[in-house]
Order: C-alpha cells, then structure tokens, then sequence
C-alpha cells in the first residue's frame, strides 16, 4: 500500500520527465551553419602624393645646394647649381712673398733696391701694409761705436718716411725691435723697394759698415706676418684657371624611363667681381651629358667665340671695394640648350678660366685689395613645364598583409581590388605591381600582362593649365588561387609609366599645389560551407 | 562581430519563433487543475485538504511575420544546420519576437478551517522582448557589400530578464459562492539585458568610394549578468557573460496577484483576476549600463604621400589597420541600477456547466508592458467522457490571428492530475513550422 501510495508520486513525475525528453533540443553549438556566400568591402589604404613634395624629393636626394622655389603663380622651378668657384686675388696673384722663417734679407749697401715678388705682367705703383712686423739687424765690426738711421724712402705712414735710428756699440750686433708696418703706403714704379742706412762714427764720419764675413752684408732685415690692403697697378694680359666643375640633373637621374621634354630649360652664370681689373672669362668646356652616355657641347651666341668679358669694379670711377656681377643666361633664344634636354641630360661639365686685360691696355690701372675675389656660379634652372611620354620609376616595397596572410582561403571564393585615382596633375599614370617572395621572385602580378593606366591626367586648357580633377576606378579581379600567392607576398614591385596629358604631346605645367590621391578597397566574397 | 555571434544571436530568435503566443487562455479555464492557480489565486479546491503541484512547463512565444523554425534550422546528414537565408527572406523591415517562459518548480496548497487555503510555490520565469531591424539578419549574413552606399540601421532593442519567483498566497471562500484570492510573489532577479529605449541606434555605412567604413552609434544597455563585458580585442566582438549566476540576490522586487471567482448557481462560475500587478525586480547587483556613442569611421591604412616619398615607409602594412578595427563601436561601461517591470495580465473569464459531461466557457485576456499590449478573446468547451479523463477545445482570436484553435487533455487517475493544454494546437503539434506557439504542460496531487 505504501509503495502504491508512492506510484503516485512517482506516476506524474515520470509522465513529465518523459514529456520533458520529447522537447527537441537544438545545440546551436554544434549546429552546422548552412553554405553560402557573403561579401564583405571594406578599404584597404589611401595616400596622397604632392608634386610638391616629389619634386623635394627628387631634388634632396643628392646635391644639398639645389632647390626647389615655389612661384607666385604656384609653378615650380628646380634650380641645380654648381659649386661656386671663389677666386681670392690672392689664389691667382703673389705679391712681396716673404715666407716664415725665411733666411734675413740681406741689405749689401748703404743703399740697397730690392726686388719685389710680383706676378708676371703686373707693375705695382702703390701697395697698403695691412700687417708687418720688421726686424732689422746690425753686425758693428768696427772698434767704434756707430750710430744711425735705417729708412725706407717709399714707405711712408701719414707722410712720415719710415725710419728707425740706431746705436750700436764696437763690436756688437744687435737687433732691433720688432717695428710695426701696419698703415704704410708703399710707392713703386719699378717693382722694386728701396732700402737705406746711414751710419756715423762717433766723430761724426760716415761709414759703409764692413762685413763681418766676406760677402756676408753687415746688415739685413727679416720681414715677417707681412700682408697688403691694396695693390694698384698694372695688369698685363696673363691667363689662369678660375673653375672646373659638374652639375648634376638629378631629374634625369633617377631610375625613370621614357622620354620627357622640358620647356625653356636655362644654363646661368653668374660672376660676381672685385677685381679691379678686366678680366675675360674664357669657357674652355661646356658640355652636358646625356642620359645615352653622349656628349652634347653647350653653344651659345651670347659668348664671343668662347669667352665673355666680367663686368669689374673701374679704379678710374672710383670703384675700390665693390663688386660687379655679370650675368649670362643660356636659353632657347640664344643656345641649343632646348634641344640637349631632350636627351635628358643627367650632367653639366664646365671649365672657365680668366684672361685678365685681354685687349692689353697700358691705360687701364688696375687694383686689387685683400678681399677682392671672383666667384663663379653656374645653374641649371628649369620651370617644371614640358611633357612626357612614359616616364616611368620603379620601386621595391616590403609587403604585410598583416591578418590577411592567415586567412583560411578555403572559406574564400574571389576578390576584387579596387584602385581610385583623383588626380589634380596634367599627369597620367599606368601601373603594374609584382608581387615577390622573400628572394624577390615574382609570384604573380596586378594586372595580367602590360601595365594598365591607373590613374588618367587632369584636363588641360589651351596653355597646359590643369583645370580639374580626374577621377578614376581600376577593378582588379582575383580568383582565390592568385590571392592565395599574392597575400603571402613579402615585397611589391612596382612600375609606373608617366605620361602628360594630351597623350605627352603638348608641354603642361606642373605646380605645387596639384596632388594625385590614390586608394584602395578591397571585395572578398566568402563561402561557407 | 563574429559570425557565430549573430548565428547564436539569430538562432535564438528562431528558436523562439516556434513557440506561441496566446498567455494561456486555456489554464484559465481549467480551473479543476491545481496549476490553474497561476492564473487565478481564488482558483482552490473546495473539497481538497492538500494540493502539491509538480514541475509544470508554460512556453509562450511569437515572431511577428510568418517566419518559422523550419526556415532557419534545417537537418542535413543527421545535423542540425543554420540557415538563415529563408528566414531573412521572410523578415519584415522591423521584427519583433515575445517569449514568456515558466517553470513551476513546485508549489503547495492546503485547505486550513473557515474556507481558508493557503499557497506556496516555487517558480522560475523568463520574459523577452526583442525588436530587431531585417538589416541586422542581412548584414551579417550577406555582408557589407551588397549594401554598399545604403545605411543599415543594425540597432535593436530588447528587455530580456529572468527571476526567481517565491509565492506565498490566501485565498477564502465567502458563503460558498464567492471566493477571493491574494498572492504575494517574491522576485529576486537572475539575469537581464535591457537596452536604453532612448539609445538604440546603430547605423553602418559602405561608401561606394573604396568602401570605407563609417558605424555611427548612440547605443546603450543595462545588463545585470547576461553581459559583464563586451571584448573587442582581436577581429571578434565577444560577450563575456558573468560566470556567477544572481541566484537569490540583491536584486529583487515584488508582484501581486490577484483573483475572484463567483458560483452564480450550480452551473455557472465567473472569474477574473489580475497577476504580475506591480511587479517589478530592481537590480542592483552585477548590473552596468553600456554606451557608445560617435562616429567610427574607417579609411584603410593612411600613408603619409611624404613617407612614400621620402622613403620613411618601405612597406605596405595592414596589420595596423586591422588592429584599429577594435576601437570602433568601444562600449563605455559604468555601474548602473535600472528596474525591469513585469506585465501586468488580466483575465476574464466564466464557465457554464451543460451538463455532467459537456461544459463551456469564454475568456478575455489583457496584457500590457512599456513595449508590449495585447489583448486575446478565446470560448472553450470542456467534455468530460470519463471521470479521470477531461477533453477541451477553445477558439480564440488574437492580435496576430484569428483562427487559433485551442486543444487540451487532462487526465485525472485518482488524485493524480496530469495536463497538457494549448491555445493553438495546430502550431504546438506542429511548432517548427509556426510562427508561435503557446503550451503547457504539468502535473499535481491533491488530496
């Protein structure tokens, strides 16, 4: 009886266990989820490139001293300079050379013209002491003591003729002082300087010291620190090297390909001179080398032959101390420069050298002072106005597709890159990309066979002014097999081909501002199964 | 999000859209049953000294629309497989899915002197409501790419939560006619999600450009339990659910019940009642609030034009890019309490006895949240062809449908009552291919 009392308890708890169980039960943890497909869009990156900054670039990779300027007008110019040859007078023309520790001058007489140290076809008629430091030295053999002056009757400081009075006691030698000979004028007419001592016994007689040695003077100098101010004279016609040197086009060194032409490409030079005598410059060598290995000679109507007289700072005007500049511009108008930049140019080679008073005029006194230089400086200057016709670069990037490597391709049908270019420059672009392992072999490409235009130029207007922007969209389909190689790619090699607008056939005008923007996005179509 | 995600997430949906919705007309009406109680606390048993009811198990639930479980899961080589395609097809442009579960554990009744009886009961409930966008389904099924250059509005709104239920009630019977009934119920919260009715945008756009990416939120949520933290770390977006159930805790509230049934004569019984009346849980433990709000827009890996340039990058990396995937839509969390309220039902009924056999009855039921109203009318016929087995049938209409034909089987073996009962037999005998169902089963002894 109580186990039927029990039944009843345990009847109705059955009945519902039993009603429980029947309820289905779906684990969704271990559902299958059903085969099909989706597709998920999402950018991969996008960057912006200015001209501006490329032209920087191109111009930065080598030579510190070339620069680019932005025009008012926003157009650019790259100038590509040369070092610039200065000249100090003192490098061409030697004067009164009295080295260091150099043996005394020896004075042989009471009157002694001593030879100066000038360069060939020049006479000096004045020079200013800017430093000296004189020594002058007496050997008194005698068994008197002497006294005297030692002068020197062409130097002069505010109209006093220097002198130095001396003492000298029997049998003794001695040297003087160190005498100072800044601020004195000297006044020459023959290249030569006079030297003079006058000696007296104490009874008033004049003698000719005598040689303490045979054919060793009893007296002599020793000139030391000595430099001039100024030296006016005459220059003779006397030729010497002023500069050798290179420049180079960085534009047309990169590793860019094809052709391309540069309006109005121009060649300066610029002299700057404080010689203060005439001076021709004489171009020995001109040339530009050509990116085919060629040699393409610079010529030019504005030279006179081969040279070109400097303007020069006139004695007779009253120009001592300034500096004149001479300016020559090598252009389409007057040289065959347009036509060397078609062969894109990689180098300027040039070698000028100075002819002074080249007509031989006995008239002309010239002059030089310790600052007087010529500097030479020759540009290469080109506004970034011409065309092209597949200008092409490459470059090697490194590549991580980051997560995307370890993506199960399996779950994976197809992808779709999409490329947009919005691009503001007179410039279009076509585009391959390898995709390389990590020994650099290509595993496959963007797109199938030649590189494909990726980005189309900016309109133009009549004077090669881009006038708006261009848009456009590069679809790059990719069945699961080529993204399975491409996505593990280590390196991306690129190629790109620039052509101006108007197929490169009419020059356009690149500026600063213009930019290209570039993106991309990518489609993957999924399947799940 | 990950796939598995809004699998899960969708699967739950559909599981719910084969369960139905018609909050029990038919227990209403079967007042001979112990269980009955849950729906009217005057239902007792005049001539029972002890009633201990078993475990019983109510489900009601609907999807709006006519989709069904059979368009989500399927069997394929003895597996389950999710497939939500047919089911998006079927999906209006906003959907809304109910789910109102029960588990009476156990509960108690005794007849004490003077008509007076008491209850006791242990239960376990389950009340959702999610509103969610055909874009979501879409979205994360098909992905971005079909909807490039559209907005999808992905946000959804839901007030999910589960309690604990501890009743303790009275009821007396006034001069044999008239009884009436009074339940206090004891609420002590287990879990709940609840998104800020204010905050519920999600927006997605795809440009058409290269497809960048632009999610625009002003999104929030309380959650006590269901989600401790969203983790974004890697591709994923991850929910972290609490390890550590609520159990009996800090949060909880208060429900009242209650009922009125009249005998007017021998044959005709009246009855209404009121349940869930105030209910409400506060929660206060585990419980956070979630926003994120902005503009996420994504544009693939920015390469400096000067890097390229200048040389300053070599590579082409997206590992980056992926990475910053994870600051987008980062959710802000903060300690928050907020309250869930149960809805309030009504129920208004009466049975008319034909004959020993045969007796028939109609109900009106009402029920009313912030998010939810519904109202359902529903006439029954009970027939009794033996004493332990009882057979009825109820017709009802409902804002969804108005041709529900309801079923129930009562048997009664000596003190022994088992039940299963219905509002909609068609969808509960065959639920997988219905857009709701309702049903309950259960069992009791009384003495």
């Amino acid at each position: 009886m109580r186990f039927t009392k029990g039944l009843i308890f345990l009847f109705p708890a059955m009945a519902l266990l039993g009603v429980f169980s029947a309820c289905k039960k779906v684990g969704l943890d271990e559902a299958d989820i059903a085969g099909h497909s989706a597709e998920y869009a999402f950018p991969l990156m996008n960057t912006t490139l200015t001209l501006k900054d490329l032209m920087f670039k191109v111009l930065n990779d080598t030579l510190s001293g070339d620069t680019i300027v932005v025009n008012p007008d926003n157009t650019m110019t790259l100038y590509y300079s040369g070092d610039v040859a200065e000249k100090p007078a003192t490098d061409i023309f030697a004067f009164f050379e009295f080295p260091p520790n150099a043996p005394p001058i020896p004075i042989p007489d009471t009157i002694y013209k001593y030879p100066l140290t000038v360069p060939d076809s020049v006479y000096i008629k004045r020079a200013d002491v800017l430093t000296g430091e004189l020594t002058v030295i007496i050997i008194n053999k005698l068994q008197e003591p002497i006294t005297g002056i030692f002068s020197i009757p062409q130097m002069s400081k505010n109209g006093q003729v220097f002198k130095w009075p001396f003492t000298v006691p029997a049998d003794t030698n001695i040297f003087s002082p160190v005498l100072y000979l800044d601020g004195h004028n000297l006044l020459s007419d023959s290249n030569t300087l006079q030297f003079r001592y006058e000696a007296y016994l104490p009874n008033g007689d004049r003698v000719k010291l005598p040689e303490p040695f045979p054919g060793f003077p009893a007296v002599g100098l020793s000139l030391q620190k000595f430099t001039l101010s100024y030296v006016e004279g005459y220059w003779g016609f006397s030729e010497y090297p002023l500069t050798r040197d290179t420049i180079d086009i960085d534009i047309n060194q990169t590793s860019l390909k094809g052709n391309v032409k540069v309006k109005d490409p121009k060649v300066t030079m610029t002299v700057s001179n404080s010689w203060g005598f005439p001076t021709r410059g004489v171009v020995k060598y001109l040339s530009f080398l050509g990116k085919d290995g060629n040699e393409y000679k610079l010529e030019s109507t504005v030279f006179n032959g081969d040279s070109i007289d400097f303007e020069y700072p006139s004695w007779a005007a009253g120009e001592v101390g300034q500096t004149k500049y001479t300016h020559i511009v090598l252009d389409g108008t007057n040289s065959n420069i347009a036509d060397i930049f078609n062969a894109q140019p990689v180098r300027l080679i040039y070698e000028v050298a100075g002819i002074s008073n080249a007509k031989r005029d006995p008239t002309i006194t010239g002059f030089l002072t310790n600052e007087s230089t010529i500097a030479l400086s020759m540009n290469v200057e080109l506004v970034l106005e011409g065309s092209a016709q597949d200008f092409g670069a490459e470059q090697t990037l490194d590549l991580n597709f980051g997560d995307y490597t370890d993506i199960d391709t399996t779950k994976i049908e197809e992808v779709e890159f999409k490329l947009v270019t919005e691009n503001t420059t007179p410039i279009s672009s076509a585009l391959q990309l390898y995709f390389q392992d990590e020994n650099g072999v290509a595993v496959d490409s963007l797109f199938r066979g030649e590189p494909q235009f990726i980005m189309d130029a900016a309109p133009v207007d009549a004077n090669g002014n881009a006038t708006g922007s261009k848009r456009t969209e590069t679809f790059v389909q990719m069945d699961i097999e080529r993204f399975d190689r491409v996505r593990k790619a280590k390196k991306i090699f690129l190629q790109t081909y620039f052509t101006t607008a108007n197929g490169g056939l009419v020059p356009v005008k690149l500026l600063a501002t213009q930019q290209a923007t570039i993106k991309m996005g990518l489609k993957v179509k999924t399947k799940i199964f | 999000m990950s796939n598995r995600f809004f699998i899960t997430a969708l699967a739950i949906m559909a599981a719910a859209n084969i369960l139905c919705a018609q909050q029990e007309l038919m227990l209403h009406q079967q007042s001979q049953l112990w269980h009955a109680t849950a729906a009217n606390p005057a239902f007792v048993f005049p001539d029972k000294k002890i009633a201990i009811g078993l475990p019983s198990f109510g489900l009601d639930a609907a999807h709006s629309g006519d989709i069904t479980y059979n368009d989500l899961f399927r069997e394929e080589g003895g597996r389950t497989v999710i497939d939500p395609s047919q089911a998006i097809g079927k999906l209006e442009p906003d959907n809304e899915i109910f789910y109102d579960q029960r588990f009476e554990l156990l509960s108690l009744g005794v007849r004490l002197p003077g008509d007076v009886f008491l209850q006791a009961g242990f239960a376990t409930r389950i009340n959702a409501t999610v509103d969610y966008p055909k874009s979501l389904a879409e979205l994360f099924w098909y992905g971005n790419a079909p909807y490039i250059g559209q907005t999808l509005e992905v946000g959804f709104a839901t007030n999910t939560f589960e309690w604990h239920e501890l009743s303790f009630g009275l009821a007396h019977r006034f001069n044999k006619a008239l009884t009436f009934g009074g339940r206090a119920k004891f609420l002590s919260g287990i879990s709940a999600l609840q998104t800020d009715e204010n905050r519920n945008y999600l927006g997605v756009y795809t440009d058409p450009d290269i497809y960048q990416l632009s999610l625009q939120s002003d999104y929030a949520f309380y959650s006590s339990r269901t989600i401790s933290a969203i983790d974004t770390s890697g591709l994923g977006f991850e929910l972290v659910q609490n390890q550590f159930k609520n159990g009996f805790s800090a949060n909880t509230g208060w429900a009242f019940d209650l009922g009125a049934q009249l005998n007017v004569g021998r044959n005709l019984t009246l009855a209404a009642s009121v349940l869930d009346l105030g209910g409400s849980i506060k929660w206060k433990k585990n419980s956070n609030y979630f926003q994120s709000k902005g503009t996420f827009e994504y544009n693939g890996v920015e390469i400096p034009g000067t890097d390229i340039i200048n040389g300053t990058t070599d590579s082409l990396d997206f590992t980056a890019a992926l990475d910053s995937l994870n600051d987008v839509l980062q959710f802000q969390k903060s300690a928050a309490e907020f309250s869930s309220e149960l809805p309030t039902r009504i129920y208004v009924g009466g049975t008319l006895k034909l004959t020993q056999r045969w007796s028939v009855g109609a109900v009106v039921h009402h029920q009313y949240s912030e998010r939810r109203s519904a109202t359902s009318v529903g006439v029954n016929a009970q027939w009794s062809p033996l004493k332990w087995l009882s057979l009825g049938a109820m017709y009802s209409v409902n804002d969804q449908s108005a041709a529900n034909l309801g079923f129930n089987l009562i048997l009664k073996p000596g003190p022994v009552q088992l039940f299963i009962l219905s509002d909609n037999a068609l969808n509960a005998a065959a639920p997988y291919g219905s857009p709701a169902v309702n049903f309950r089963f259960g069992g009791a002894v009384v003495f």
